[in-house]
Protein backbone atom coordinates (compact mmCIF):
# COMPACT_ATOMS: atom_id res chain seq x y z
CA UNK A 1 0.00 0.00 0.00
CA UNK A 2 0.91 3.98 -0.49
CA UNK A 3 2.69 4.48 2.41
CA UNK A 4 1.27 8.17 2.22
CA UNK A 5 -2.43 6.95 2.97
CA UNK A 6 -1.30 4.77 5.65
CA UNK A 7 -0.10 7.88 6.97
CA UNK A 8 -3.33 9.90 6.85
CA UNK A 9 -5.06 6.74 7.95
CA UNK A 10 -3.39 6.26 11.02
CA UNK A 11 -3.14 10.15 11.61
CA UNK A 12 -6.87 10.09 11.35
CA UNK A 13 -7.16 7.16 13.57
CA UNK A 14 -5.13 9.03 15.78
CA UNK A 15 -6.99 12.30 16.16
CA UNK A 16 -9.95 10.61 16.46
CA UNK A 17 -8.69 8.61 18.95
CA UNK A 18 -7.97 11.14 21.13
CA UNK A 19 -11.01 13.37 20.50
CA UNK A 20 -12.94 10.48 21.40
CA UNK A 21 -11.01 9.61 24.86
CA UNK A 22 -11.42 13.34 25.48
CA UNK A 23 -14.24 14.06 25.05
CA UNK A 24 -15.46 10.43 27.16
CA UNK A 25 -13.27 11.23 30.02
CA UNK A 26 -14.85 14.96 29.90
CA UNK A 27 -18.62 12.97 30.07
CA UNK A 28 -17.46 10.16 32.74
CA UNK A 29 -16.35 13.13 34.89
CA UNK A 30 -19.38 15.58 33.96
CA UNK A 31 -21.66 12.63 34.81
CA UNK A 32 -19.82 12.09 38.75
CA UNK A 33 -20.02 15.40 39.52
CA UNK A 34 -23.27 15.64 37.97
CA UNK A 35 -25.02 12.57 39.83
CA UNK A 36 -28.29 12.90 40.53
CA UNK A 37 -28.91 10.18 43.37
CA UNK A 38 -31.97 7.72 41.79
CA UNK A 39 -34.28 6.37 44.50
CA UNK A 40 -34.12 2.91 44.34
CA UNK A 41 -37.83 2.58 45.24
CA UNK A 42 -38.99 3.70 42.64
CA UNK A 43 -37.02 0.92 40.68
CA UNK A 44 -39.07 -1.73 42.85
CA UNK A 45 -42.46 -0.36 42.28
CA UNK A 46 -42.25 -0.02 38.69
CA UNK A 47 -41.04 -4.14 39.06
CA UNK A 48 -43.96 -4.94 40.99
CA UNK A 49 -46.75 -3.06 38.91
CA UNK A 50 -48.11 -4.42 35.67
CA UNK A 51 -45.95 -2.48 33.02
CA UNK A 52 -48.59 -2.19 30.40
CA UNK A 53 -48.19 1.72 29.97
CA UNK B 1 -25.06 28.84 44.20
CA UNK B 2 -21.79 30.29 46.27
CA UNK B 3 -20.61 33.54 45.54
CA UNK B 4 -17.00 32.79 44.70
CA UNK B 5 -18.40 29.95 42.64
CA UNK B 6 -20.83 32.02 40.35
CA UNK B 7 -17.70 34.03 39.97
CA UNK B 8 -15.73 31.82 38.62
CA UNK B 9 -18.29 30.00 36.21
CA UNK B 10 -18.88 34.28 34.94
CA UNK B 11 -15.14 34.58 34.41
CA UNK B 12 -15.69 30.93 32.15
CA UNK B 13 -18.30 32.02 30.13
CA UNK B 14 -16.30 35.57 29.63
CA UNK B 15 -12.99 33.60 28.77
CA UNK B 16 -15.20 31.52 26.62
CA UNK B 17 -17.02 34.03 24.49
CA UNK B 18 -13.92 35.89 24.61
CA UNK B 19 -11.86 33.48 23.29
CA UNK B 20 -14.36 33.19 20.01
CA UNK B 21 -14.50 37.41 19.19
CA UNK B 22 -10.67 36.95 19.30
CA UNK B 23 -10.85 33.81 16.50
CA UNK B 24 -13.45 35.84 14.73
CA UNK B 25 -12.17 39.16 14.59
CA UNK B 26 -8.24 39.06 13.60
CA UNK B 27 -6.52 41.02 11.77
CA UNK B 28 -6.23 39.33 8.16
CA UNK B 29 -2.90 41.00 7.26
CA UNK B 30 -0.36 43.55 9.23
CA UNK B 31 -0.06 45.47 6.43
CA UNK B 32 -3.81 45.88 5.31
CA UNK B 33 -6.03 48.17 7.05
CA UNK B 34 -9.17 47.30 5.92
CA UNK B 35 -11.40 46.38 2.72
CA UNK B 36 -14.43 47.42 1.27
CA UNK B 37 -17.00 47.22 -1.62
CA UNK B 38 -17.59 50.90 -3.10
CA UNK B 39 -20.68 51.80 -5.38
CA UNK B 40 -21.63 48.90 -7.31
CA UNK B 41 -18.13 47.73 -9.12
CA UNK B 42 -15.53 49.08 -6.94
CA UNK B 43 -13.20 47.77 -3.97
CA UNK B 44 -11.52 49.90 -1.72
CA UNK B 45 -8.23 48.50 0.03
CA UNK B 46 -6.72 50.80 2.69
CA UNK B 47 -3.61 50.13 3.79
CA UNK B 48 -1.15 50.70 6.59
CA UNK B 49 1.15 52.65 4.86
CA UNK B 50 1.71 54.63 1.61
CA UNK B 51 3.05 51.99 -1.56
CA UNK B 52 5.00 52.25 -4.57
CA UNK B 53 2.83 53.01 -7.07
CA UNK B 54 4.33 50.91 -10.25
CA UNK B 55 3.17 48.21 -8.41
CA UNK B 56 0.14 49.32 -7.03
CA UNK B 57 -0.45 50.24 -10.98
CA UNK B 58 0.06 46.61 -12.08
CA UNK B 59 -3.22 44.59 -12.32
CA UNK B 60 -1.33 41.10 -12.49
CA UNK B 61 -0.51 42.07 -8.34
CA UNK B 62 -4.39 41.84 -7.71
CA UNK B 63 -6.60 39.02 -7.96
CA UNK B 64 -10.60 38.54 -6.81
CA UNK B 65 -13.46 36.12 -6.77
CA UNK B 66 -15.75 35.12 -4.92
CA UNK B 67 -15.29 32.76 -2.22
CA UNK B 68 -17.62 30.22 -3.17
CA UNK B 69 -16.56 29.62 -6.60
CA UNK B 70 -12.45 30.01 -6.43
CA UNK B 71 -12.28 28.80 -9.75
CA UNK B 72 -13.96 32.42 -11.49
CA UNK B 73 -11.29 35.22 -11.51
CA UNK B 74 -13.48 38.59 -11.85
CA UNK B 75 -11.96 40.67 -14.30
CA UNK B 76 -10.53 44.03 -13.32
CA UNK B 77 -11.07 47.04 -16.01
CA UNK B 78 -8.75 49.59 -13.96
CA UNK B 79 -6.84 50.17 -10.41
CA UNK B 80 -6.38 53.89 -9.33
CA UNK B 81 -3.91 55.39 -6.33
CA UNK B 82 -5.24 57.72 -4.16
CA UNK B 83 -2.96 61.13 -3.65
CA UNK B 84 -1.72 60.29 0.02
CA UNK B 85 -0.52 56.63 -1.78
CA UNK B 86 -2.58 54.33 1.08
CA UNK B 87 -5.66 53.68 -0.86
CA UNK B 88 -6.31 51.30 -3.68
CA UNK B 89 -9.16 51.19 -6.02
CA UNK B 90 -10.10 48.71 -8.11
CA UNK B 91 -12.64 48.63 -10.41
CA UNK B 92 -14.51 45.85 -12.02
CA UNK B 93 -15.71 45.47 -15.32
CA UNK B 94 -18.81 43.77 -14.00
CA UNK B 95 -21.42 44.50 -11.58
CA UNK B 96 -20.32 42.62 -8.09
CA UNK B 97 -22.62 40.42 -6.15
CA UNK B 98 -21.79 42.20 -2.89
CA UNK B 99 -24.27 39.76 -0.74
CA UNK B 100 -21.23 36.82 -1.19
CA UNK B 101 -18.30 37.62 0.60
CA UNK B 102 -15.26 37.66 -1.95
CA UNK B 103 -11.84 36.97 -1.84
CA UNK B 104 -8.98 38.93 -2.67
CA UNK B 105 -5.41 38.34 -2.61
CA UNK B 106 -2.70 40.91 -3.56
CA UNK B 107 0.36 39.78 -4.36
CA UNK B 108 4.11 41.31 -3.23
CA UNK B 109 3.18 44.53 -1.69
CA UNK B 110 5.71 46.89 -2.01
CA UNK B 111 5.79 50.07 0.60
CA UNK B 112 8.51 52.60 0.30
CA UNK B 113 10.92 49.69 -1.72
CA UNK B 114 10.26 47.20 1.42
CA UNK B 115 8.58 43.88 0.26
CA UNK B 116 5.62 43.24 2.96
CA UNK B 117 4.10 39.82 1.61
CA UNK B 118 1.27 38.66 -0.31
CA UNK B 119 -2.19 39.21 1.41
CA UNK B 120 -5.24 36.95 1.12
CA UNK B 121 -8.20 39.35 2.28
CA UNK B 122 -12.32 38.60 2.52
CA UNK B 123 -14.17 41.99 1.30
CA UNK B 124 -17.69 41.85 2.97
CA UNK B 125 -20.28 44.25 3.36
CA UNK B 126 -20.80 46.02 6.78
CA UNK B 127 -19.90 43.21 9.11
CA UNK B 128 -22.91 43.91 11.83
CA UNK B 129 -25.36 43.97 8.66
CA UNK B 130 -23.59 41.03 7.30
CA UNK B 131 -24.12 38.92 10.28
CA UNK B 132 -27.60 39.95 10.54
CA UNK B 133 -28.50 38.94 7.29
CA UNK B 134 -26.88 35.33 8.18
CA UNK B 135 -29.20 34.93 11.41
CA UNK B 136 -32.54 36.47 9.34
CA UNK B 137 -31.45 34.64 6.61
CA UNK B 138 -31.23 30.98 8.72
CA UNK B 139 -34.19 31.97 10.41
CA UNK B 140 -36.68 33.12 7.81
CA UNK B 141 -35.45 33.34 4.28
CA UNK B 142 -33.71 29.95 4.53
CA UNK B 143 -35.67 28.33 7.25
CA UNK B 144 -34.54 24.89 7.39
CA UNK B 145 -37.70 23.56 8.15
CA UNK B 146 -39.95 25.23 5.17
CA UNK B 147 -37.36 25.93 2.67
CA UNK B 148 -35.14 23.00 2.81
CA UNK B 149 -37.37 20.49 4.67
CA UNK B 150 -34.98 19.29 7.17
CA UNK B 151 -35.57 17.75 10.62
CA UNK B 152 -39.72 16.79 9.63
CA UNK B 153 -39.64 13.96 11.56
CA UNK B 154 -39.02 16.28 14.94
CA UNK B 155 -41.22 19.04 13.30
CA UNK B 156 -44.50 16.71 12.55
CA UNK B 157 -44.15 14.37 16.15
CA UNK B 158 -43.62 17.74 18.54
CA UNK B 159 -45.93 20.46 16.81
CA UNK B 160 -49.22 19.04 18.34
CA UNK B 161 -49.54 21.14 21.17
CA UNK B 162 -48.11 24.45 21.66
CA UNK B 163 -46.04 23.92 25.23
CA UNK B 164 -44.39 21.14 23.26
CA UNK B 165 -43.51 22.94 20.34
CA UNK B 166 -42.06 25.71 22.47
CA UNK B 167 -40.46 23.33 24.71
CA UNK B 168 -38.87 21.30 22.09
CA UNK B 169 -37.86 24.34 20.32
CA UNK B 170 -35.89 26.33 23.06
CA UNK B 171 -34.29 22.73 23.98
CA UNK B 172 -33.37 22.68 20.20
CA UNK B 173 -31.77 26.13 19.94
CA UNK B 174 -29.74 25.74 22.76
CA UNK B 175 -28.24 21.97 21.89
CA UNK B 176 -27.54 23.60 18.52
CA UNK B 177 -25.63 26.62 19.60
CA UNK B 178 -23.73 24.11 21.89
CA UNK B 179 -22.73 21.69 19.03
CA UNK B 180 -22.42 23.97 16.09
CA UNK B 181 -20.32 25.96 18.22
CA UNK B 182 -18.10 22.67 19.11
CA UNK B 183 -18.19 21.37 15.68
CA UNK B 184 -16.54 25.35 14.41
CA UNK B 185 -13.90 24.89 16.79
CA UNK B 186 -12.93 20.99 15.89
CA UNK B 187 -13.28 21.89 12.39
CA UNK B 188 -11.26 25.12 12.35
CA UNK B 189 -8.83 23.57 15.00
CA UNK B 190 -8.03 19.83 14.37
CA UNK B 191 -9.65 18.71 11.25
CA UNK B 192 -8.58 21.24 9.08
CA UNK B 193 -4.81 21.33 9.87
CA UNK B 194 -4.78 17.66 9.72
CA UNK B 195 -6.14 17.59 6.66
CA UNK B 196 -9.40 15.49 8.06
CA UNK B 197 -12.11 16.99 6.58
CA UNK B 198 -13.29 14.44 4.68
CA UNK B 199 -14.17 12.81 7.90
CA UNK B 200 -16.37 15.71 9.43
CA UNK B 201 -19.48 13.97 8.81
CA UNK B 202 -18.42 11.33 11.51
CA UNK B 203 -17.10 14.01 13.84
CA UNK B 204 -20.37 16.08 13.99
CA UNK B 205 -22.41 13.11 14.64
CA UNK B 206 -20.08 12.56 18.04
CA UNK B 207 -20.01 16.25 18.82
CA UNK B 208 -23.98 16.36 18.56
CA UNK B 209 -24.16 13.23 20.61
CA UNK B 210 -21.77 14.54 23.19
CA UNK B 211 -23.74 17.81 23.92
CA UNK B 212 -27.16 16.16 23.95
CA UNK B 213 -25.52 14.04 26.75
CA UNK B 214 -23.81 16.98 28.11
CA UNK B 215 -26.88 18.83 28.18
CA UNK B 216 -28.67 16.02 29.92
CA UNK B 217 -26.41 15.49 32.62
CA UNK B 218 -25.34 18.78 33.27
CA UNK B 219 -29.37 19.77 33.09
CA UNK B 220 -30.60 17.08 35.30
CA UNK B 221 -28.72 18.24 38.59
CA UNK B 222 -28.58 22.05 38.13
CA UNK B 223 -32.12 22.42 37.10
CA UNK B 224 -34.46 19.51 37.82
CA UNK B 225 -37.61 21.58 36.74
CA UNK B 226 -36.32 22.62 33.40
CA UNK B 227 -35.20 18.97 33.24
CA UNK B 228 -38.57 17.43 33.61
CA UNK B 229 -39.76 20.09 31.51
CA UNK B 230 -37.21 20.05 28.69
CA UNK B 231 -35.82 16.56 29.58
CA UNK B 232 -38.14 14.53 26.75
CA UNK B 233 -37.22 16.62 23.77
CA UNK B 234 -33.71 16.28 24.35
CA UNK B 235 -33.23 12.71 23.07
CA UNK B 236 -35.42 13.62 19.92
CA UNK B 237 -32.66 16.68 19.23
CA UNK B 238 -30.27 13.85 18.48
CA UNK B 239 -32.45 12.57 15.70
CA UNK B 240 -32.76 15.78 13.74
CA UNK B 241 -31.37 16.55 10.87
CA UNK B 242 -31.05 20.12 10.54
CA UNK B 243 -28.41 19.84 13.94
CA UNK B 244 -26.07 18.18 11.94
CA UNK B 245 -26.81 20.21 8.61
CA UNK B 246 -26.02 23.27 10.49
CA UNK B 247 -22.09 21.95 10.97
CA UNK B 248 -21.65 20.74 7.62
CA UNK B 249 -22.82 24.32 6.16
CA UNK B 250 -20.91 26.45 8.25
CA UNK B 251 -17.69 24.13 7.86
CA UNK B 252 -18.46 24.12 3.66
CA UNK B 253 -18.59 27.91 3.69
CA UNK B 254 -15.97 28.41 6.20
CA UNK B 255 -17.37 30.78 8.42
CA UNK B 256 -15.88 32.63 11.06
CA UNK B 257 -16.78 32.34 14.59
CA UNK B 258 -19.48 34.67 14.79
CA UNK B 259 -20.77 33.70 11.69
CA UNK B 260 -21.06 30.28 12.71
CA UNK B 261 -22.96 31.46 15.79
CA UNK B 262 -25.12 33.55 14.54
CA UNK B 263 -26.36 30.92 11.55
CA UNK B 264 -26.90 27.98 15.11
CA UNK B 265 -28.84 30.80 16.69
CA UNK B 266 -30.92 31.60 13.10
CA UNK B 267 -31.35 27.57 12.61
CA UNK B 268 -32.45 27.15 16.02
CA UNK B 269 -34.97 30.44 16.23
CA UNK B 270 -36.29 29.22 12.58
CA UNK B 271 -37.05 25.65 14.06
CA UNK B 272 -38.70 27.40 17.23
CA UNK B 273 -40.65 29.67 14.86
CA UNK B 274 -41.95 26.74 12.31
CA UNK B 275 -42.98 24.84 15.65
CA UNK B 276 -44.79 27.52 17.04
CA UNK B 277 -46.81 28.14 13.51
CA UNK B 278 -47.31 24.97 13.06
CA UNK B 279 -48.46 24.09 16.24
CA UNK B 280 -50.92 27.10 16.47
CA UNK B 281 -52.67 25.89 13.03
CA UNK B 282 -52.59 22.10 14.62
CA UNK B 283 -54.20 23.34 17.63
CA UNK B 284 -57.07 24.97 15.93
CA UNK B 285 -57.63 21.92 12.95
CA UNK B 286 -58.07 19.83 16.57
CA UNK B 287 -61.69 21.26 16.69
CA UNK B 288 -61.81 22.22 12.75
CA UNK B 289 -64.14 19.57 10.26
CA UNK B 290 -61.98 17.68 8.66
CA UNK B 291 -62.94 14.64 6.36
CA UNK B 292 -62.20 11.27 7.99
CA UNK B 293 -59.48 11.04 4.86
CA UNK B 294 -57.36 14.32 6.03
CA UNK B 295 -57.67 13.51 9.74
CA UNK B 296 -54.37 14.00 11.77
CA UNK B 297 -51.29 13.38 10.09
CA UNK B 298 -52.44 13.91 6.45
CA UNK B 299 -54.17 17.47 7.10
CA UNK B 300 -50.87 18.60 8.55
CA UNK B 301 -48.80 17.55 6.20
CA UNK B 302 -50.94 19.81 3.91
CA UNK B 303 -50.37 22.45 6.47
CA UNK B 304 -46.76 22.01 6.05
CA UNK B 305 -46.81 22.45 2.39
CA UNK B 306 -49.20 25.74 2.55
CA UNK B 307 -46.74 27.12 5.34
CA UNK B 308 -43.71 26.07 2.55
CA UNK B 309 -45.82 28.05 -0.17
CA UNK B 310 -46.14 31.20 2.25
CA UNK B 311 -42.31 30.89 3.19
CA UNK B 312 -41.11 30.96 -0.66
CA UNK B 313 -42.46 34.60 -0.67
CA UNK B 314 -39.12 35.65 1.44
CA UNK B 315 -37.05 33.85 -1.57
CA UNK B 316 -34.29 35.70 -3.03
CA UNK B 317 -35.35 38.78 -0.63
CA UNK B 318 -31.77 40.36 0.69
CA UNK B 319 -32.11 42.67 3.88
CA UNK B 320 -28.96 45.44 4.39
Amino acid sequence: MDPVLVKSALIAVAVLGCIGLLFGIGLALAAQKFSVKANPKVEEVLEVLAGAQ
Amino acid sequence: MKKVQRQRVLLGWILLVGLFLFAGCDSEHRFVKRTAFKGANQIVITFAGPVDEPWAKKMDHYAVYEKQDPDILLSLAGVTLSQDKTTVTLTFQETLNQEQPHVLSVKEIQSQGKPQGTALLTVKKAYLGYLLSVLLGAMIIKNFVFTKYLGLCVFFGTSQKKSTAVGMGVTFTLVMVASAMMSWFMYQFVLKPFRLDFLQIVVFIGLVSLSVQAVDTILRKVNPALFKAFGVYLVLVIANCIILAVPLILANNEYNALESLMLAVGAGGGFLVALFLMSSVRERLEVANVPPTYRGLPIAFITAGLFALAFMGFSGMSIF
